[in-house]
């Protein structure tokens, strides 16, 4: 039962990430009137790229070649080390607040590199960008999963999520200031509004999709896809860290389907939020980032300062 | 007690009027359950009259007004601040850091077993103290006030140190009078100035 749980979770976020980038620019779509294209429609754009033939830049060295693989294999281990829809499995491992931080961070370093590999303007001030908001996001992201972990009195993120401890109206303060902290480090991260416009190829505002210009097909369809596959993992972190409820705490088949029932209902939930915020806000300018990303910090380091 | 909390950082960071009235009614809402709560513990079937005045004054008639006064003036957007929000955001964090510290635990610890909620009702006041000198729109430090109101009424509750109903229903018409002078001094300045900002009241006029 254990072998067949752990391939569940292996296989659940590249399986549902392209699902809800789908699910968001539906919402998005009829939130402006329009038709839309199918939920499935992402499934399709990377089955078709994953046919198609690449051109590689003669500029681009090795880095540029293997980013892809290393990016996507990163959100695959991540999707991994998470709770999704168990807390027993209890990875000890990866499962780290810390490990999971940093190897998020491989993933970003190495698009940075591909971005700047091949030579090209367009992936230069795409990496730049997306460095400066990394690194302003990291302390950010660390302090929102430390108010949790302080609360559990664990770095293991699945010892969190099964913690009960959040049932405490004592905590519902600093969860809910470390959840608003977790929420702006998402929209960062994932490359969504007010921070990035994933829909657009605008040079004067374009981040994520600047550093992938340079690609096509297969590798291009693994980019697209690991950015999916960290939109879920971010989703999954906020959804279970923060709202750890109806999470499968015993290995039986009933609690995992009920599990995993009600993580997908949360990402619909999570993916709708990301959707209307998107259709409601209009995306920042560059330099007014920093400012947002510092609010998230603070707002996690008040959320720190008032857990008794 | 973390709603009133909420709402005073989100006081501090929102740049809209109506959207920090509507903050304000649910932090005084806030204040109605608090007191709602205290009756419940004592019994005092004369906290009616303290609640629902709280409720009618604080939640109903003060956002209202200040609505009304936002419509009439088209003040859609408040004025600045004196700092920017990442430095705001620190001194909040630090009064915060500093009303959980151990100097006031003499303060915080009247009731050992609040002194988790008087804590925050300490960080309240003085963040709201904070929104009061750090905003220049008039309306933003009329809500301050108010919020520090607000915050002083919770962490007397939770202190148990609630004075009679008869004072208690006192200071809430003092307030209710004082909001309507605030709206009538906000409008005669509006006339004068033709700005909320206090930066742009540097020269009296006649």
């Amino acid at each position: 039962m254990n072998i067949i749980i752990w391939i569940i979770q292996l296989i659940f976020v590249p399986l549902v990430s392209p699902f809800c980038v789908g699910f968001i620019r539906k919402i998005k779509a009829k939130m402006q009137n329009r038709q839309g294209a199918s939920v499935f429609q992402p499934y399709k754009d990377l089955w078709k790229l994953l046919h198609k033939d690449e051109v590689i830049s003669k500029d681009a060295s090795w880095i540029f070649k293997y980013a892809p693989f290393i990016i996507f294999a990163v959100t695959i281990i991540v999707g991994a080390s998470i709770p999704l829809f168990a807390s027993f499995l209890n990875n000890k491992l990866t499962g780290d607040l810390l490990v999971i931080v940093y190897t998020l961070s491989i993933g970003t370093f190495f698009l940075a590199l591909a971005g700047m590999d091949t030579g090209s303007g367009f992936g230069g001030f795409g990496s730049s960008r997306e460095m400066t908001i990394s690194a302003l996001a990291e302390g950010g992201f660390i302090f929102s999963l430390l108010t949790v972990a302080l609360i559990a009195g664990t770095t293991n993120l699945f010892l969190i999520s099964g913690s009960g401890m959040f049932a405490n109206s004592q905590y519902f303060l600093p969860i809910s200031l470390a959840f608003a902290g977790f929420l702006i480090i998402l929209l960062a991260e994932t490359a969504r509004f007010p921070f990035d416009n994933p829909a657009t190829h605008f040079e004067l505002t374009m981040i994520h999709e600047a550093m992938i210009l340079e690609y096509s097909g297969k590798k291009l369809a693994l980019m697209e896809w690991a950015s999916a596959n960290k939109l879920v993992i971010f989703i999954a972190l906020a959804a279970n860290l923060f709202f750890p409820f109806g999470i499968a705490q015993s290995p039986s088949s009933t609690a995992v389907c009920i599990g995993i029932a009600i993580f997908v209902v949360k990402i619909l939930v999570f993916c709708l939020g990301i959707a209307a915020l998107e259709s409601c806000i209009a995306k920042f300018r560059f330099f007014r980032l920093p400012d947002l990303l510092m609010i998230s910090f603070i707002l996690n380091a008040i959320a720190i300062g008032i857990i008794h | 007690m973390g709603i009133i909390f909420l709402t005073l950082i989100f006081l501090h960071l929102t740049k809209k009027n109506f959207i920090a009235t509507v903050a304000y009614a649910i932090q005084s809402f806030a204040i109605v359950i608090i007191l709602l709560n205290s009756f419940f513990e004592t019994g005092n079937i004369y906290m009616y009259v303290v609640i629902l005045a709280t409720l009618i004054i604080k939640v109903i008639l003060a956002p209202l007004f200040f609505n009304r006064l936002i419509k009439k003036h088209d003040l859609v957007f408040s004025a600045s601040t004196y700092l920017n929000t990442p430095l705001m955001l620190i001194i909040i964090a630090v009064l915060t850091f500093v009303a959980n510290s151990r100097k006031f635990a003499p303060l915080t610890g009247i009731i050992p077993a609040n002194q988790t909620l008087l804590s925050l009702a300490l960080s309240s006041i003085f963040i709201s103290l904070f929104l009061i000198v750090n905003r220049k729109g008039t309306l933003s430090q009329i809500l301050g006030i108010l919020s520090l109101e607000n915050s002083i009424v919770a962490f007397i509750v939770f202190a148990g140190l609630e004075q009679s109903v008869g004072l208690q229903v006192g200071v809430i018409f003092d307030i209710f009078i004082w909001i309507i002078i605030a709206f009538m001094f906000m409008s005669m300045i509006h006339k004068h100035f033709g700005s909320q900002d206090i930066t742009s009241m540097k020269n009296l006029k006649d």
